[in-house]
């Protein structure tokens, strides 16, 4: 581009910014202009300040526009991408919200299903725990009688893990309650009456984690996990929409 | 440091909350200005926000700073966009419906900024004053404002840098008659 000449671009030779301090704050460079002043202020404390002061006006100019607040969705999709530990550059615009859930798949491949028969056996013990918890059965009853049925099972029951319900975060969200371990190797994940398809997300040390969807025989949701690191909330989402969300205290 | 600006540039994602909680309808604003489109607008602040997060260490400036900054920033991403749009047109048009807008007709922003904004750009000769509004408010580069108004380069180039140095000292000297 013709422009693009050091008689416009003075800073091309090393002297200042000039006129373009105020031109790249307003957005009215060409990206080639603008990547120039970008790598000179960066040894040119002189014209940072100056392009600084222009970035300064250049938002007040934005005090006049209409006032347009951001959709329910944003904050919640930029607050997962932030916390997703993505492998790839920033998604393209026009696929935003596709290359969200495509990191997530990719971040879930972290972790491995745990699908071991000795596993399921024991996460279809701990279930039944809960269901008889719900029912209002005492604690030594309990485990006195689990004791007589199943060793492996007053070993969960006993040291082994913990549970916790979520928290609904609408009006239709599942009743569902979470199985983990302890140690946190393993996470058990079942909602009552899904209403859909429902998609777990794990939040552990800064990174979220897509955990995958869940198994579904229209009555009862589930999911089993092994995880690779330690998740301390549980995300459960419906079409997108955060359904029910559980913090795991380990 | 303010505790905002040291979240952010630390990379917490507190950090990133915290600035969306508190500035996200100008971000917003801004966008959708540029792009005319609600979607693509929170797109373009997804994005600018996501990237300049990313890479925060290597701001170093004050809360006003940073929010003029990341302002800028999605301003850039929405004008990225545009300009690579063949669709440039009809957007463009409808972004021209959006602003600014007069303090009366719509909620702003900033009413008060955007009040004393309005009485500093009317005090810029015509000339400046048509050549900034076209630049920041037409989304338009220096080239395309020349050719809009066919005028050199050069000229168009100190017409909107002057102007807007104008604007700043006249919001400061509003602000110090406060």
């Amino acid at each position: 581009m013709d422009h693009l000449g050091d008689e416009i671009n003075p800073h091309a030779d090393g002297a200042h910014l000039g006129d373009d301090a105020e031109l790249y704050a307003l957005g009215a460079l060409d990206p080639v202009s603008a990547r120039r002043v970008e790598q000179h202020i960066e040894g040119c404390p002189t014209c940072a300040a100056r392009v600084n002061d222009a970035l300064l006006t250049a938002a007040a100019l934005a005090e006049a526009l209409p006032a347009i607040a951001p959709s329910a969705d944003l904050g919640r999709r930029l607050s997962r991408s932030a916390a997703i530990r993505r492998t790839t550059s920033t998604a393209s615009r026009s696929a935003g919200r596709t290359s969200t859930r495509t990191s997530q798949r990719s971040a879930s491949s972290t972790f491995t299903p745990w699908l071991t028969e000795r596993v399921v056996r024991y996460a279809i013990a701990a279930a039944l725990v809960l269901a008889l918890l719900n029912a209002g059965w005492q604690s030594f009853r309990l485990h006195r009688e689990i004791a007589t049925e199943d060793v492996a099972l007053s070993t969960l029951v006993h040291s082994h893990f913990n549970h916790v319900s979520m928290t609904p975060l609408l009006g239709g969200s599942p009743a569902a309650k979470i199985l983990y371990a302890r140690d946190g190797k393993w996470i058990y994940i079942i909602a009552d009456r899904p209403g859909g398809t429902l998609r777990a997300f794990g939040y552990g040390a800064g990174a979220a984690i897509d955990l995958g969807t869940m198994s579904s025989d229209g009555k009862t949701a589930t999911l089993m996990l092994r995880p690779r690191s330690r998740i301390h909330r549980i995300i459960l989402e419906r079409g997108d929409v955060a359904v029910a969300v559980a913090t795991l205290a380990y | 440091m303010d505790a905002l600006v040291d979240d952010f540039i630390q990379r917490r994602p507190q950090g990133l909350e915290r600035v969306y909680s508190e500035w996200s309808v100008l971000f917003v604003s801004v966008a959708r200005q540029v792009t005319g489109e609600a979607s693509l607008a929170e797109d373009c602040v997804h994005d600018a926000l996501l990237r300049v997060w990313r890479a925060s260490n290597r701001f170093s400036g004050d809360r006003p700073l940073l929010r003029a900054y990341l302002a800028a920033s999605v301003r850039n991403e929405a004008l990225a966009a545009i300009r690579s749009d063949s669709r440039r047109g009809a957007r463009e048009e409808r972004a021209a419906r959006l602003a600014p807008a007069p303090v009366e007709e719509a909620p702003v922003v900033d009413p008060v900024e955007s009040e004393r904004l309005r009485v500093a750009l009317e005090r810029l000769p015509g000339e400046q004053r048509q050549a900034l509004v076209l630049a920041y408010y037409g989304n338009k580069t220096h080239v395309e404002v020349a050719e809009r108004l066919n005028v050199p380069l050069g000229t168009i180039k100190s017409r909107i840098a002057m102007a807007l140095r104008k604007v700043r000292a006249e919001l400061a000297d509003a602000e110090g008659q406060r």
